[in-house]
């Protein structure tokens, strides 16, 4: 029974709800019917017909007053109204076109492209490190004057493992790169040489296996390797029983002794450095020993995972201590240096930390101007809306009525806004991506940020709810015949808000001065870093990478092994010229060499001579583009049984040579030489700077192939044609497959790759800063449009006048445009002003551009002007449109 | 003659059940036959009485049905539920004791 009741209540309140109309007409009928009635009984009293149904309406009452109770009674008042409100707003959004599109428009770009990219900046620069307890991994590195971060001797590292009491595994890595033989076509894979604990410090364990232990740095132990996922299912299909394999790794066998899970990231490094991320396939073991008091050779870098509660200073502190202790026993070895201890953190993101804050500011300055803008054009929709609220609340809208539809229109429009903004946020998200350089590292995990859309979206809620709303109180709290009487141009309130709305535009013209000027140095410094001349010529030029085996190529095989590849590519045709060098420009690649003599000079006190160090072949110089300043290239005469040669660039002859000619002086690395271990500069080439973006070169010299102390086993190989230089890949890989098919030919790429990917950050935050410029100054041009355009609807009558009494369409177009220009320029000034103080912020990220470069300022001053009296013209036009007649009479 | 504020809005309620309690009825009739049975003492207002039929209807006591009327007129006639005829009695029996009760005060205080 109870059930059926309920059923009659739920099947009359959906049919009111939805059939509203057909309840309206049946109440209709209803009332008809009973008029009808009534008056039939009059008839019957005898009165005449019209007196009848008047007495019979009279008898009745207030027909709207019945219809209006009924409606009360039905009970979906609520839902009814919110749905009027919202058909209402509809309505008068409709009604004005202009403002609906600019203010969904703010939003829509504001919300969206704002989360776009936050999204993208957070997904690349923000993404914690991919490691449990990664605000404990540390990395260790020596420090002294010259060499402000320095690997560590392999015997120092055994010496702080095990005297260390901060660490809970401190573990040290070298890169080395393996070849991978005897399953498909030969490869080489990035590698790295990992002690005992590598692992354990980056919180990180096998899925497989288990890792290696400090056994397994005794040279002559069994070979292991772990390999990463990917090697794992690309080389061994994914083999459940990989572990114990045996494979073939620099044509020695090796045993596999774990696989690391999807995921595991390479913490980044220095010396022959490979980038952070997912970007090492192969770990074994690092093997060493000899002799303790040997520790001149630097080259293992560490990483460490401190103790729960020990900071990284006091673990810099012990390893202070531990080096003091060590220099007592190895005093030749370790006088002079510090330790370095930096949170992994800081070693990662360190170096983008300024283009991070650069870009958060840009995306917090958007959202501000986004904000003034909604802000802006609420205002002057509440004020021009004025009358019509005076009118509603005359009629008997009650205040609380008129404030819940000024808040139903405020919340559609955000929440159409918000609807066009997600479509916004995962288009730009898309475009964003594939506007990404390729190898971007984790470009495929960015996606949309919910919580930065929800935030975006929240405060523009709030600003409209804000600014929708408040106009609204003030309107339903004065008297509505003030408003009334005073015909549409509003009372007092209207003058605050011109003010307030002018105050916003300001603010909003020198925010968006702000971005432009951040845009228009980072520009420049752009272009600027284009133009510089990188000291080689990137085009028609091919690189690869070529390791020989240690175990099939002997010291001495190694330069006879390159001499014949050279020769075999320079007989092709279309190779204008070959070689091979230890390593490429812009490729990251540190080795330094300290401590040799050069004759007849002393070096600065607590100093020592020192200078970056490669080998190169006779091609090389002339393939890479390198120029020769003076004397000779090598030449295969530079053999062991010639007098040691070697090459310097121009920054190390000018920098130990001062005010002398170079060529001819000599060097040795030997403490007490003989006249045999003097190297002669033969040749002085141009400079080559680490990263073009660099201050300055470092300097550096080359030894000839056929005389190089050190391996060259593993080498750059370069080729020069007259063409696109995917053309000689097949012939290079020819060259080396005749000479020995067991070689893989490794990052085959054009140097114009390197070329890009090095200026391809620059050019990432060029491009972001520039969109949030246009969409700052954008923004910045509605908001004084809006201003302006207003202020001239509200001078109409004014105008009308001054052209009645003879003012020249040209007079009144100047004093709009005068107006806003004043706006825009007290922005702009502002603007300028906020740059200047902001510089600082900007300054490392500047290429030969100064923060307060005045090209920039101006250009930005004009630019936003200009857009400011574009904005103005509009309104201005409008203003001298007007028939007079019509002016003074339209209010 | 009494006002609608006259009659508190429960009675008018109970009045209006209780009227078309035997027989559905349309909303002419039930003012009519109000007023008849009470003598002309109780005047429906006619404003008052289709928002409570209004209000009965979306409480599922009453149902209404459209039917022509002896003149040949379409008139909405309304009955009661099975619901509606549970809570006339309930609101019977309370005006029952409630007029008791106001009957022994008035007889007690003269």
């Amino acid at each position: 029974m109870k059930l059926r009741r309920r059923w009659d209540i739920l099947r009359m309140r959906l049919r009111s709800l939805l059939r509203p109309k057909r309840v309206e007409e049946d109440l209709d009928k209803e009332l008809r019917f009973h008029l009808a009635q009534q008056t039939d009984e009059n008839l019957a009293t005898g009165m005449p017909p019209a007196e009848a149904r008047r007495a019979a309406l009279r008898k009745l009452g207030g027909v709207t007053q019945i219809q209006e109770e009924c409606r009360d009674m039905r009970r979906t008042d609520h839902i009814e109204t919110l749905w009027r409100d919202l058909r209402y707003a509809l309505r008068s959004l409709g009604k004005s076109p202009g403002f609906t599109a600019v203010i969904l428009l703010t939003l829509a770009l504001s919300i969206g492209a704002n989360s776009a990219i936050f999204s993208v900046i957070d997904g690349v620069l923000l993404r914690p490190l991919p490691y449990p307890d990664a605000d404990r991994i540390v990395r260790v590195f020596f420090h002294s004057a010259s060499y402000p971060r320095f690997p560590l001797n392999p015997f120092d590292f055994r010496d702080f493992r095990a005297r260390n009491r901060s660490f809970e595994s401190l573990a040290g890595f070298t890169r080395s790169d393996l070849q991978l033989s005897g399953t498909g076509q030969p490869e080489r894979f990035t590698g790295f040489a990992v002690t005992a604990g590598f692992f354990h410090a980056l919180g990180l364990r096998p899925a497989r296996g288990h890792e290696f232990n400090t056994n397994d740095e005794i040279p002559g132990n069994q070979q292991q390797a772990i390999l990463s996922d990917r090697l794992w299912r690309n080389r061994f299909a994914a083999d459940p029983n990989i572990i114990g394999r045996k494979i073939t790794l620099d044509s020695r066998p090796f045993t596999v002794a774990g696989v690391m899970p999807p995921g595991t990231e390479h913490p980044g490094n220095e010396y022959n450095g490979v980038a952070h991320g997912e970007t090492v396939d192969v770990w074994w073991p690092f093997a060493f020993q000899g002799n303790p008091a040997h520790r001149g050779s630097h080259y293992l870098e560490v990483v460490g995972r401190l103790k729960k509660g020990v900071t990284s200073t006091q673990a810099q502190s012990e390893m202070n201590a531990l080096i003091a202790q060590l220099a007592h026993e190895y005093p030749d070895a370790l006088a002079g240096w510090q330790a370095l201890v930096i949170p992994l953190y800081r070693e990662i993101v360190g170096p983008s930390e300024r283009l991070i804050l650069v870009l958060l500011g840009a995306v917090g300055l958007v959202l501000l101007i986004a904000c003034a803008n909604a802000a802006n054009l609420l205002l002057a929709r509440a004020t021009s809306r004025q009358r019509e609220i005076a009118v509603r609340a005359a009629l008997g809208a009650g205040r609380a009525r008129l404030v819940r539809q000024m808040l139903t229109e405020s919340l559609l429009i955000a929440f159409i806004g918000g609807g066009l903004a997600v479509a916004i946020a995962v288009a730009g998200v898309w475009a964003l991506v594939s506007f990404l350089p390729a190898g971007f590292p984790r470009a495929d995990t960015i996606h949309v940020n919910a919580a930065v859309f929800a935030f975006t979206l929240l405060v523009a809620l709030a600003t409209g709810v804000l600014f929708g709303l408040a106009p609204a109180l003030q309107a339903a709290r004065t008297d509505f015949h003030d408003n009334l009487r005073a015909g549409g141009r509003g009372a007092g309130g209207d003058r605050a808000h011109l003010r307030l709305r002018s105050v916003l535009v300001v603010g909003e013209v020198s925010l968006a001065c702000l971005l432009l000027i951040g845009a228009g140095l980072m520009l420049r410094s752009f272009v600027n870093l284009l133009r510089a001349d990188p000291g080689f010529h990137p085009e028609h030029l091919l690189t690869a990478n070529v390791a020989l085996p240690d175990a099939t190529y002997k010291a001495t095989e190694a330069p006879h092994f390159w001499g014949r590849l050279c020769a075999s590519l320079d007989s092709i045709a279309g190779i204008r010229a070959a070689g091979v060098g230890t390593d490429l420009p812009w490729t990251g690649y540190d080795d330094n060499i300290g401590g040799f003599t050069i004759e007849g000079k002393k070096p600065a006190a607590n100093e020592e001579f020192h200078a970056r160090y490669h080998v190169a072949s006779p091609g090389y110089f002339r393939a890479v583009g390198i120029p020769l300043v003076r004397g000779r290239f090598f030449t295969a005469g530079d053999n062991m049984k010639a007098p040691l040669a070697m090459i310097v660039n121009r920054s190390m002859a000018r920098r130990y040579w001062p005010n002398e000619d170079a060529l001819g002086k000599r060097i040795t690395f030997e403490d007490h030489p003989k006249e045999a271990d003097w190297l002669t500069v033969v040749g002085i080439v141009g400079d080559v700077k680490d990263k073009p973006d660099s201050p300055a070169a470092e300097m550096a010299l080359w030894w000839p192939i056929g005389q190089s102390p050190v391996s060259v086993n593993n080498m750059a190989v370069v080729v020069r044609g007259s063409s696109a230089p995917s053309l000689l890949v097949n012939d290079l890989r020819q060259a080396v497959r005749q000479i020995d098919p067991t070689l893989a030919v490794a990052n085959v790429r054009p140097m114009d790759d390197i070329a890009d990917a090095n200026v391809s950050t620059p050019l990432f935050a060029l491009f972001l800063v520039a969109v949030f410029a246009a969409l700052a100054l954008t923004l910045a041009a509605i908001g004084i449009y809006g201003v302006i355009s207003y202020a001239v609807s509200q001078r109409t009558r004014e105008f009308g006048l001054r052209m009645a009494l003879g003012a020249q369409a040209g007079d009144v177009r100047r004093l709009v445009l005068r107006q806003g220009v004043k706006l825009a320029l007290a922005g702009v000034a502002l603007g300028l002003v906020g740059a200047l103080a902001l510089g600082r912020v900007l300054w490392s990220l500047l290429y030969q551009v100064s923060a307060a470069d005045p090209v920039t300022f101006a250009s930005v001053a004009a630019l936003a002007i200009a857009i400011a009296a574009l904005a103005c013209y509009l309104p201005a036009r409008r203003a001298t449109g007007v028939d007079p007649a019509t002016a003074l009479r339209s209010e | 003659m009494s006002k609608p504020s006259d009659l508190i809005q429960g009675t008018l309620d109970l009045l209006i059940l209780q009227t078309i309690s035997l027989e559905p009825k349309h909303g002419w009739a039930i003012a009519k036959r109000i007023e008849q049975v009470s003598e002309d003492v109780l005047q429906v207002s006619q404003g008052a009485l289709y928002p409570a039929l209004h209000r009965l209807e979306q409480q599922g006591w009453i149902r209404a049905a459209w039917r022509k009327t002896g003149t040949g007129r379409e008139a909405k006639f309304y009955q009661l539920t099975r619901a509606g005829r549970a809570q006339l009695e309930k609101e019977l029996a309370q005006w029952e004791r409630l007029s008791h009760a106001v009957g022994l005060v008035i007889r007690m205080a003269s």
